[in-house]
């Protein structure tokens, strides 16, 4: 037995040392670990989506101009099944083994707060998109940058909001969940109330996943709270509608920072989702202009044609990372990492996500956008310059809602 | 006052659906023996396969319970006539092992045939609810709680009083002897691990109409149904309910007064301590 | 056979030759290296208690979600360093085995998995709760490169788990667990105190899951309650040790090394379904060979095919 294991060992030994590589040499490779199985393939799918999407439209458009040559791009993404430490296996595979030239990020912070430590480790710049917690940026790392606003940042425009609402929410609950990303909301959500005046009568964190939240929602209706702000998962969002509405709870508005802006969970709750209020750092409009896909507006029509469902923020967010990372090769004439790390540093344009500029510790900053769903549409309803757009506020009493005529 | 009235409330409710859920893995382990691990997964099939008769054919989901049923059933005694039926005189930890496989492939399978989208299951009837004073009974939650009495009380009975139920029992206990009076044991496990993931498929049906389905629900409710049967005790069907219940108040409790993050820890501690201290259970017999 | 002095060389000349691969191999080499060797190292620890004493644990990644937190505590929030961590690792998974494994120990079966397998999802609930672990965004340790000290430290620990085995075969301590695992009635009566020698095995077994996970977390150098705690990990490691033979010195790391083979094989090449094979492959282990490649080794010989079908027929209804 033991010379059968030895000379299994040995072949697998033998194989490995004579793995092949297989990328070509013309190509600038860009390369991920993606959550496209498991629990967060919901989202995780987005991003390979519009990874393909941008390389395959740079492409088209020439590719990307290295010096005088003009070389294409090319992607090679893993599927990470949702699990944090196979993807750090996976990215140390794409720069030790496939050597890519450069790393696209994964969905979610806690993904790129354990895959940036590759990125630094091999000193291979990551531009990703799908991390906003601040954890992310604080480590001092030089080669992480994310297209994602700041987590601490996501309810600013929407507290803004509150104050200027007629009447004004006597009071707020913050709930959030127990990640990295919506931990980093509430930390910043909190000064961000108390500034503004407002109370904050319950303030709770909760368990991520959580399918039951009605002590939550009693606590809620027993203290007559007017505003809701929730900083969860989408299938937590989906499953606290569906339980205020069966508990009758109606608080004055509701807000989440996931989910508002998509249309599956639009789908998943059909009418109930009116009145939610959601926050977005990016809208389709044609004011947003791009070198390579004319304007956002185009860029979310023709996403729409190719993949069959309508872009979120998610998926112009990895749109913007391919870009920044043609942008910086061009700007830095060649494809060496260093010279394309302190390009990226100092990258400043305009693209279908908006203006591109990382902050010193690589994050990007943009104004979220106040929405909230109106009947079947996502309707902007407050900004930088102010409101819009009226809100429909305060939200109706659940058994009151067929009578406010929101069609079906 | 009023809010632990409600509280309590929400905690009885969920008692009967988590009764659901926990029914069929407690009758398969109590009778068979046999440890599902796959059981989540096929609550989860259970659930898309209502959601596909409610949106595509709108029927009901508690209406279509039946046909959930049946065809949950059906699968079922497939699974355990072709595949289970291969170890079940193998060592315990086999049963263990295989269903954690089978719990992957469905998990897989899944995701490839219905993507990672979510489904939820929406009647008109979804979020009403009646009130009692001042406490408010969702109303699909106290129908949930109906069809668990009732679903329970049924499978008491059925084990206890007829004769099939009595065969099934007699077969677990004593292969040999049930062999010598003619019974067909592969039948009849096959029949039985059936019913067991037939209940499973309605407790998917119920499940989507208060929450959502995705793939990957099936770990999680397993290791809560694992929880419900222990509390309750597997000597005795009608555990579950005392299971679940207690399960149901105890997480409530903790999520209003210990905090909100508590849930599971409150859960699988009285795990723990339920199978240190009295391993058989509430309801069991044995100490 | 495991005495004469040529299997002893061939084994040294085995390990050294593992021990050489970072300077032959690629870095993916290495890191596979590491990844197969600490689960090769849980498989030996579940060994001592499942394979030698007969109590199937189904939650051994309590213990390795213990050991990864005390490295990641001590290093990350009390900058001690990397070996006061696995200390306290060790410490906590021992105290946790002997105070848990007293009153655990008593169940037998299945209920005693069970029990296992409650104690991984009652401590994942727990310490997602905890500040100083980072409740459940988990802790971020300081990054080290230096995959080659990773790998020799874990087939270090490695060759010290399967020598704790070889000692274990050949002593009375051993002796006694097979008893117990055999018939622990019988055992009792003939003067085995049964509940030392299973807590020991127990706090024995955690030990070297503890510290197989100390050295995971600062290799990956990021935990947090769920990767900790990976209930998956526990499939694996029963997995590895029933495939490759429970209750053998060197059983669990043929399983360890094969079964990691076909997973990154599977999990590089064929990436959406490599999570489908998994399940396929462990149903089909199950069915085929439920008792170990040791077996199927010695007995392919003598039954050919019909292996399987016997397999099947012995344990089928």
């Amino acid at each position: 037995m033991l010379r059968i294991g030895a000379s299994i060992a040995g072949c697998l030994l033998a194989a490995s040392l004579f793995v092949p590589n297989t990328s070509s040499a013309a190509d600038i490779t860009l390369g991920a670990s993606v959550q496209l199985t498991g629990p967060l393939a919901n989202t995780g799918r987005y991003y390979k989506d519009a990874y393909e999407f941008a390389v395959d439209q740079i492409n088209e458009k020439g590719g990307v101009k290295v010096g005088d040559q003009q070389r294409k791009l090319a992607l090679k993404i893993y599927d990470n099944q949702s699990d944090v430490n196979l993807s750090v296996r996976q990215y140390t595979q794409l720069v030790s083994q496939d050597k890519v030239n450069f790393l696209l990020g994964p969905f979610a912070s806690n993904f790129a707060l354990a895959d940036s430590a590759i990125s630094e480790k091999y000193r291979i710049p990551m531009v990703q998109g799908g991390g906003a917690s601040d954890q992310i940026f604080s480590r001092k790392f030089k080669y992480i940058f994310g297209t994602l606003a700041p987590a601490s940042d996501y309810f600013q425009s929407t507290v803004e909001m509150m104050t200027k609402l007629k009447p004004e929410p006597k009071n707020v609950a913050l709930l959030y969940a127990d990640d990295a990303f919506d931990v980093s909301v509430a930390e910043g959500t909190r000064p961000l109330l108390k500034k503004a005046g407002l109370t904050i009568a319950l303030d709770e964190r909760y368990t991520s996943n959580a399918t039951d939240f009605n002590s939550l929602l009693s606590r809620i209706r027993s203290a007559n709270i007017d505003a809701v702000l929730v900083a969860g998962h989408e299938t937590e969002i989906l499953n606290f509608v569906r339980q205020a509405q069966s508990l009758s709870v109606s608080p004055k508005m509701y807000s989440f920072t996931v989910g508002v802006p998509s249309a599956d969970f639009r789908k998943a709750l059909g009418d109930d989702a009116n009145f939610a209020f959601g926050m977005t750092a990016w809208l389709p409009s044609a004011s947003l202009k791009d070198k390579w896909f004319g304007d956002a507006e185009q860029f979310a029509k023709a996403y729409k044609v190719k993949y069959g469902y309508e872009p979120d923020y998610h998926a112009a967010s990895a749109a913007a990372d391919v870009e920044a990372f043609a942008q910086a090769i061009e700007e830095a004439g060649s494809i060496d990492p260093q010279k394309v790390r302190d390009a990226l540093a100092k990258l400043n344009f305009e693209s279908l996500y908006g203006t591109i500029a990382f902050a010193e510790d690589g994050q990007i900053h943009l104004p979220q956008t106040v929405i909230q769903i109106q009947g079947d549409e996502v309707v902007p309803v407050y900004g930088k310059q102010g409101f819009i757009k009226q809100p429909k506020y305060p939200m109706p009493a659940w058994n009151e809602r067929q009578t406010i005529g929101t069609g079906k | 006052m009023s809010l632990l009235a409600q509280v309590l409330l929400n905690g009885v409710l969920l008692g009967g659906l988590y009764a659901i859920m926990a029914l069929g893995l407690a009758l398969v382990w109590g009778v068979l023996n046999i440890v599902n691990l796959a059981h989540g997964a096929f609550i989860m099939l259970g659930g898309y396969l209502a959601w596909y008769l409610f949106t595509g054919l709108g029927i009901d989901p508690f209406l279509g319970l039946p046909i959930t049923a049946v065809a949950m059933f059906a699968l079922g005694y497939l699974v355990q006539r072709l595949l289970l039926n291969l170890i079940v005189r193998a060592p315990m930890f086999n049963t263990l092992l295989i269903t954690f496989g089978i719990e992957v492939v469905i998990t897989y399978v899944a995701q490839l045939a219905f993507s990672a989208d979510f489904r939820t299951i929406n009647p008109s009837y979804a979020g009403n609810n009646v009130s009692l004073g001042p406490v408010i009974i969702p109303e699909v939650r106290l129908m949930a709680f109906g069809a668990a009495i009732l679903l329970t009380f049924g499978m008491w009975i059925f084990l206890l009083k007829t004769r099939l139920g009595r065969a099934i029992r007699a077969t677990a206990q004593n292969l040999v002897a049930a062999r010598l009076y003619g019974v067909e044991p592969r039948h009849l496990y096959a029949t039985t691990f059936g019913i067991g993931i037939g209940l499973a498929g309605m407790a998917g049906s119920l499940y989507g109409a208060v929450s959502q389905i995705n793939p990957y629900i099936g770990a999680a409710l397993t290791a809560k149904c694992f929880a419900i049967s222990i509390i309750g005790g597997l000597d005795n069907p009608l555990g579950v309910i005392v299971g679940g219940i207690a399960l149901g108040v105890i997480e409530s409790l903790a999520l209003l007064y210990v905090g909100a993050t508590f849930g599971d820890v409150a859960s699988f501690c009285v795990l723990v301590a339920v199978l240190i201290i009295r391993p058989s259970g509430l309801l069991g017999r044995t100490a | 056979m495991m005495g004469s002095k040529l299997s002893i060389g061939a084994t040294a000349v085995v390990v050294l030759g593992i021990a050489a691969v970072p300077w032959i191999g690629s870095d993916v080499v290495v890191q596979f290296g590491i990844s197969t060797l600490l689960l090769a190292v849980l498989a030996q620890s579940w060994n001592i208690i499942g394979g030698y004493c007969g109590y199937a644990s189904f939650g051994h990644s309590t213990f390795y979600g213990l050991g990864s937190y005390g490295v990641a505590i001590a290093m990350a929030q009390w900058n001690l360093p990397f070996a006061v961590g696995m200390c306290l690792g060790a410490a906590l998974a021992v105290i946790f085995a002997v105070l848990l494994g007293l009153p655990i120990l008593r169940l037998k079966g299945h209920y005693f998995a069970i029990a296992t397998l409650a104690l991984a999802l009652a401590m994942t609930a727990i310490v997602s709760n905890i500040a100083i672990a980072g409740q459940n965004i988990g802790l971020v340790l300081p990054p080290l490169n230096n995959d080659l000290l990773f790998y020799e430290l874990s087939l270090a620990l490695l060759v010290a788990a399967t020598l704790t085995i070889f000692w274990l075969t050949k002593s009375r301590f051993g002796f006694g667990l097979i008893a117990i695992r055999e018939n622990e009635e019988a055992a009792a009566v003939m003067g085995v105190n049964t509940t030392l020698y299973k807590v020991l095995a127990f706090a024995l077994s955690g030990l070297f899951a503890a510290l197989a996970g100390g050295i995971h977390a600062y290799w990956i150098t990021f935990l947090d309650p769920d990767s900790a705690f990976d209930i998956g990990l526990n499939v694996k490691m029963i997995i590895m040790a029933v495939f490759g033979g429970p209750g053998s010195i060197l059983g669990p790391v043929l399983g360890a090394f094969v079964l990691s083979a076909i997973s990154e094989v599977l999990a590089s090449e064929v990436t959406t379904v490599a999570g489908l094979f998994f399940g396929l492959v462990v149903v089909a282990a199950v069915v085929l060979m439920p008792r170990g490649l040791a077996d199927l080794f010695r007995r392919f010989r003598v039954e050919g095919w019909r292996y399987f079908v016997n397999n099947i027929k012995s344990y089928s209804l």
